[in-house]
């Protein structure tokens, strides 16, 4: 599992490589957790070379979610392949996010 | 018990018994040769006997034949020497004085003739009443004188008076003459009638009888024998005792000895001028005599052949028969010795291989005791079907196999000893022991192939090496590693048929130190590894061709149980060598790897959240096995790690248990902790409508697995959690 950040003007963009399981999640936190301050702006979780997702993955989405609501910013999932799309639904995060 | 025991052991058993055995044998044999040589023997001299009987009689009348007609010979001359002069002295009657010149004549011309007279029948002449003119030669001089004289007075000597007087030609008494010497003489007359038919003279020839002793001994046809003549009075003129030569007759001499009926019927018989052969017994001396008359002389000769001496020659072969009867009875004497030894070698060598192949059937068993050898090994385990054969060429083998499980991991080898027989099986029990011991703790190939190595290559003074392969199967994802020693390469069965790559490496026990490499292959199922020893494919049959691999194809070819491959395959080898000698051990192990099938599959997982990805492979090897699509086999793994990591984060158990069972609806998943007390089923639902700000952050993992599995159920069993979930499939 790879997390790689990249960040342009006005937008973060996330690139998640692989399984993003429990163990991948908690590697990814460190990466994660600066960009919460940066939560004002528009953050792109880039989820096509992700083939897994776990409730630990969910949550750093989560996480992201709500700092991105109390600051103003935006969340924009994209890429996300069938599988993880059906998780997605399974936990309502199709509601909750802008997936596109 | 080692090797002097098992001689010593050996050989006291047998050596009593042969012992025993052979005496008694012997005796018998030895009183059989004896009877029969004495027997050839007394044959033997039987017909012997009677063949130097044969050969005396032969021998005998042969000599007399030859002595009688050398007598003849000179009594013929004699006789022809006065005959020629008949005519002639007829002739001079009616001239006296002439008369004289005729034995002068009869002297001078034969040389045989020691004296001659012409003797006038006394008072034939007016003038001359006595008149006998004789010449005689006496050491070589001629000398001639008168017989007329009163001291000789011829008219009275049987010479002159028994031809008148039987008015023929007479041979006299052989005589001693003691005129000229003591000379044996006979004297030859023949009567001289005149015109008118009336005896006138009588004309003699004086015969030297020296020549006869030599002519009679000349030749001796036994060294023991004599002869004699006799006269036709039975005077002995030839004798080996000469006092008795003239002296005595043979009546008289018969008459001076004890037992002379022998004697006297031989003397009846010369006398009676028979020829024949008597057996005669003289002074207790056995004898053989040949007898025969001597014409016209009136004399008879004998061969006197004592027995000892006739038999001395037997004797002589009888002594070496009988020597040569000894020596054999020696020679059979040895010869039954030797052979009861060498019976008891034989015995002896044969009992010690014996107790030889006793202990190597016993080191046999132990050797085959150590290798696992009843099929099917994992009855419980439907994921394994495995089955291993081994088939020594002699009663131990060199060659190995083994397997076990440990930890959902299956351990399994086959090693080939170089060399065969007991060393190989030796070296073959300590391969397996390392075998055992390193796999108890290491599960790489890579390190026990390397660990067994250095571990023989340290006690390997006789330089012999294994070749070695061994594997490691984890049987939840069916990742095989595996690590070759100069092992010949595996078959990997799929579905086409190859040998596994594999790296040659060294042999086993070759060098300390040795670098082995590790490989991997990953098994899916159905698919099978088949291990073998080169006694399989090098099997030669007569012609001195191999078995192949090809044939080792075709014999695996289709999916089989493994123990009828195994069968499949030493039938084809039979088949193919005959009656050729087996050469090699043959060992193979054949490996089928089944689908999990309604069985149960378990993961053991420390309570650590990089375990994770284990539980990852093995859950994505449940989902191959069961056929499970990519996004089913994915939510599945979401749900089951949700569940394992709630464990793992929560429960402070120290590890956790994930088993998994199917069959052809569901399967299901089992997550048993031993930590505190937790019933993910009573959490609340996540409402996953609420706005963002009412979501919570937690509670998504257990809301995933109850969303994605079809059920999920918990109970408390002792001190264990038990979560059971069910994904329904098909």
């Amino acid at each position: 599992m790879k997390t790689k950040v990249t960040k342009e003007e006005g937008q973060i963009i996330v690139a998640f490589t692989g399984r993003l399981d429990t163990p991948a999640a908690q590697e990814a936190n460190p990466v994660i957790n600066p960009l919460l301050d940066e939560a004002d702006k528009t953050i792109i979780l880039d989820c096509k070379e992700m083939s897994y997702i776990s409730s630990s993955g969910l949550r750093i989405f989560l996480t992201l979610r709500k700092a991105a609501e109390d600051k103003g910013g935006k969340i924009i999932i994209q890429n996300i392949n069938d599988d993880i799309r059906s998780v997605f639904m399974m936990t309502g995060f199709l509601n909750l996010f802008e997936i596109r | 018990m080692n090797i002097h025991d098992i001689t010593e052991r050996a050989k006291k058993h047998v050596e009593k018994d042969i012992k025993r055995r052979s005496r008694w044998t012997g005796l018998l044999l030895i009183i059989a040769a004896v009877v029969i040589l004495e027997a050839i023997s007394h044959v033997q001299a039987y017909y012997a006997k009677d063949g130097i009987r044969q050969e005396a009689k032969a021998k005998a009348e042969g000599q007399l034949n030859a002595v009688r007609s050398g007598i003849l010979n000179i009594v013929n001359q004699a006789e022809s020497a006065v005959r020629n002069n008949v005519w002639l002295a007829q002739w001079c009657l009616q001239v006296p004085d002439s008369l004289a010149n005729i034995p002068k004549l009869i002297v001078n011309n034969n040389p045989i003739i020691a004296g001659s007279t012409i003797a006038i029948v006394p008072n034939y002449y007016k003038k001359r009443p006595l008149y006998s003119p004789y010449t005689a030669i006496t050491n070589g001089e001629i000398i001639e004188t008168s017989l007329a004289t009163p001291e000789y007075d011829y008219p009275s000597k049987e010479w002159f008076t028994k031809p008148i007087e039987l008015d023929r030609e007479y041979w006299s008494e052989p005589y001693i003459d003691t005129g000229g010497g003591e000379i044996l003489m006979t004297t030859f007359s023949v009567p001289i009638k005149d015109n008118q038919g009336r005896i006138a003279a009588v004309l003699t020839a004086d015969l030297d009888l020296e020549w006869l002793g030599t002519l009679v001994n000349g030749i001796k046809i036994y060294p023991g024998a004599f002869s004699t003549v006799v006269s036709r009075n039975g005077r002995l003129m030839v004798s080996p005792d000469s006092t008795l030569v003239m002296t005595t007759t043979i009546n008289e001499y018969a008459s001076s000895v004890k037992d002379s009926a022998d004697l006297n019927a031989l003397n009846r018989a010369m006398l009676n001028r028979e020829s024949g052969n008597l057996p005669v017994t003289v002074n207790g001396i056995k004898n053989q005599v040949y007898y025969s008359p001597i014409d016209k002389t009136g004399w008879a000769m004998n061969i006197i052949i004592p027995e000892k001496e006739m038999f001395a020659g037997l004797r002589k072969l009888d002594n070496l028969i009988r020597m040569l009867q000894i020596i054999g009875l020696l020679l059979i004497v040895m010869i039954f010795r030797s052979i009861a030894k060498n019976q008891l070698k034989v015995k002896y060598i044969s009992e010690k291989k014996e107790i030889m192949e006793n202990e190597l059937k016993i080191a046999s068993d132990i050797q085959m005791s150590m290798i696992p050898k009843t099929f099917p090994p994992f009855p419980e385990r439907k994921d394994i079907d495995l089955s291993a054969a081994l088939f020594p060429a002699k009663e131990v083998s060199g060659d190995l196999y083994d397997f076990f499980i440990r930890d959902e991991k299956l351990f399994f080898c086959i090693g080939d000893v170089s060399g065969k027989g007991v060393p190989a099986s030796l070296l073959m029990a300590v391969t397996r022991s390392l075998f055992r011991s390193i796999c108890a703790h290491n599960d790489n190939p890579k390190n026990i192939v390397t660990s067994i190595n250095n571990s023989m290559a340290d006690i390997n003074e006789n330089n012999m090496f294994v070749t070695f392969i061994c594997c490691v199967l984890d049987l939840n994802n069916g990742k095989m590693q595996y690590c070759n020693a100069g092992h010949n390469a595996p078959l990997l069965l799929t579905d086409k048929m190859h040998e596994l790559p594999v790296d040659p490496n060294l042999p086993l026990g070759v060098m300390h130190g040795m670098n082995y490499t590790l490989q991997e292959v990953d098994l899916h199922y159905d698919d099978a590894v088949f291990l073998y020893t080169d006694g399989i494919t090098e099997a030669e049959n007569q012609n001195h061709e191999l078995f192949g691999l090809q044939r080792l194809k075709n014999a695996l070819s289709g999916r089989k149980p493994a123990q009828e491959h195994l069968d499949n395959v030493k039938k084809a080898v039979a088949d193919f060598v005959k009656d050729a000698a087996q050469s090699d051990d043959l060992t193979m192990l054949f490996f089928h790897y089944l689908s999990h099938q309604g069985k149960v599959r378990k993961l053991h997982l420390n309570s650590d959240i990089q375990e994770i990805p284990k539980l990852s492979d093995f859950l994505s090897t449940v989902a191959e096995e069961k056929k499970l699509s990519q996004s089913v086999a994915t939510s599945i793994n979401i749900a089951i790690e949700e569940a394992v990591t709630n464990v793992i984060m929560y429960s402070g158990a120290d590890s956790v248990d994930i088993e998994t069972e199917s069959n052809d609806n569901e399967i299901i998943y089992t997550v048993k902790d031993s930590g505190k007390p937790f019933d993910p089923t009573q959490t609340p639902d996540v409402d996953t409508n609420q706005s963002l700000d009412d979501r919570k952050i937690g509670g998504l993992g257990i809301h995933l697995f109850k969303k994605i599995m079809d059920s999920v159920t918990y109970k408390r069993l002792g001190d264990k959690n038990i979560l059971t979930m069910i994904k329904k499939i098909g």
